[in-house]
């Protein structure tokens, strides 16, 4: 297209990009059909349906406390839950909702101490198995190490951690919060709930030119250009968009101890009086960490080998961001089916808990 | 040898202002990852914080001497239907645990031994829907 023909469709192009940016807000995003299984105040535990379970050892989808969990369903065509039906998983999502100023109670301890640990037993007798694998994504994996530190987490036998942040000394979010004149309980004190649209403001903040400006550009270059954007765009931006309040109590909490205190890696990290030894961490392992994640960088997951007692660790670096590494457009050819046949091998009735008794560690970086 | 297509003036533009985009890109990363800008921010949320309080108790005050429930009292409330939830939870987790342990269940599709009957679509399952009765989100659930 040369100049003057983009300049004669410029028109045309502004009403379409503006069109895009106001209508995001009705994009559909997770519209897999699911049944509600259980629910505990803000706490949803779903099942998706399918006719296609094949293996035996049902997904539970853990998502972090801030954004919404619909990332694992984005939109029809790329999304994960979608992708883990197709290949005959049984698939269950807690979704942590919106908390409110009424939930400023509800902290760590809560969400794995009551919500998850409930939820996965929910899960399990929902499915009539005895054991599950987690599947954690950024403070959700979090989450899953917490539990399974408390708890020795008997009924999980594997677990999968995406972009997960361990040991906090390095990241922008520590530069900003870890330091002592931010003043967290002042924060949590103040809010009760702390708002989503401020951690997303403060999220998009780390890369601001990307986040204000480079996004909006390519989004009008390729409308301009003539490509038919929306059905990408749209639902990603929604998602983006649709941030939940973090409840006070597990902002401080999350703040205090994991960024200003990094207790996970000084091994004193407790929930309810109970140490979360990372050691009783015996299930099999898939670590996925992204190159270019400014949020959970992966020299803030690797520590994590050290400090885990599994036999069978599975690692995968790859590049990409903190989202994109499981949303982006090259998910669905990459990153996805490694994680769902490594899954698969582990999800079989017959096979025992603890493969690799041998020790073996494997590295697949690429 | 091929000969090498010389770029139009218009890509070169478009290149060179990539370029210059990434640079300011990067520059913004590296000015946010200082500890002066996370020290400027620190004192910026609080002071938002402070703000927001003052305008939320003033408004909260007013609606109060209007007679009318303010977000307090909303939360109050709220909080304890929570706790009433709390404790059915754990009597509903208690009820459960005894019906486990009896063999019975007054589900239909589950069987004396307390694990779930198979309904077609994986061994020994219960069918979905919350605590037996069936809720269910659909194509445009965006919950």
């Amino acid at each position: 297209m040369n100049p003057i023909e983009r300049l004669a469709r410029a028109p045309i192009a502004a009403l379409d990009f503006t069109n895009i940016l106001l209508t995001q807000r009705d994009a559909a995003v997770a519209v897999t059909p699911k049944d509600v299984i259980w629910t505990h105040r803000e706490t949803t535990l779903y099942r998706y349906r399918s006719n296609k379970r094949r293996h035996p050892v049902p997904v539970l989808l853990v998502f972090a406390l801030i954004n919404r969990p619909d990332i694992f369903d984005l939109r029809p065509g790329s999304s994960f839950v979608e992708f883990l039906l197709e290949e005959g998983f049984d698939v269950f999502l807690i979704d942590w909702g919106y908390p409110d100023e009424e939930d400023a109670d509800i902290g760590l301890e809560s969400y794995v101490c009551d919500e998850l640990t409930w939820g996965i037993r929910e899960a399990l007798r929902c499915s009539g198995q005895d054991e599950i694998s987690l599947l954690g994504w950024c403070i959700g994996g979090t989450l899953c190490l917490f539990y399974g530190g408390m708890q020795g987490a008997d009924a999980v036998r594997n677990m999968v951690l995406l972009t997960t942040p361990v040991d906090t000394r390095v990241g922008v979010y520590t530069t900003w919060v870890g330091r002592e004149s931010f003043d967290v309980d002042y924060v949590a004190d103040g809010y009760r709930a702390v708002p989503g649209h401020v951690i997303d403001w403060a999220n998009k903040l780390m890369k601001p030119v990307t986040n204000y400006w480079t996004t909006y550009r390519l989004l009008w270059e390729a409308v301009l250009d003539g490509q038919d954007r929306r059905a990408a765009y749209q639902p990603m931006a929604r998602w983006i968009a649709d941030n939940p309040p973090f409840a006070a109590r597990a902002f401080r909490e999350w703040i205090t101890w994991m960024y200003k205190e990094n207790r996970l890696m000084n091994g004193s990290f407790r929930l309810r009086g109970r140490l979360v030894d990372l050691s009783k961490i015996d299930q099999s392992l898939l670590v996925t960490t992204a190159g270019a994640d400014h949020i959970a960088p992966p020299e803030g997951t690797h520590p994590l080998f050290d400090m885990v007692s599994s036999d069978d660790i599975t690692r995968l670096d790859r590049p990409g961001g903190h989202i994109g590494l499981m949303a982006g457009s090259r998910a669905r050819k990459e990153i996805w089916p490694d994680i769902a046949q490594w899954l698969r091998d582990r999800s079989d009735s017959t096979s025992p808990r603890r493969r690799n008794s041998n020790g073996n560690h494997r590295d697949s970086d690429s | 040898m091929a000969d090498e297509r010389h770029p139009s003036p218009a890509e070169e533009t478009k290149r060179l202002y990539e370029e210059a985009e990434t640079r300011t890109a990067r520059a913004f990363e590296n000015l946010v990852s200082r500890d002066s800008f996370g020290e400027l921010l620190a004192r910026m949320t609080e002071n938002t914080v402070a703000l927001t309080k003052i305008w939320t108790d003033i408004f909260d005050f007013a609606l109060r001497n209007l007679r009318l429930a303010g977000r307090q009292d909303i939360t109050r409330l709220a909080r304890q239907l929570g706790r009433t939830e709390d404790k059915i939870e754990m009597l509903l987790q208690e009820v459960e645990r005894l019906q486990d342990r009896l063999g019975v269940d007054a589900r239909p599709g589950r069987t004396g031994d307390g694990r779930h009957a198979s309904s077609g679509n994986g061994a020994g399952e219960r069918p979905s829907g919350e605590r037996g009765a069936a809720a269910t989100t659909g194509s445009g659930d965006s919950s």
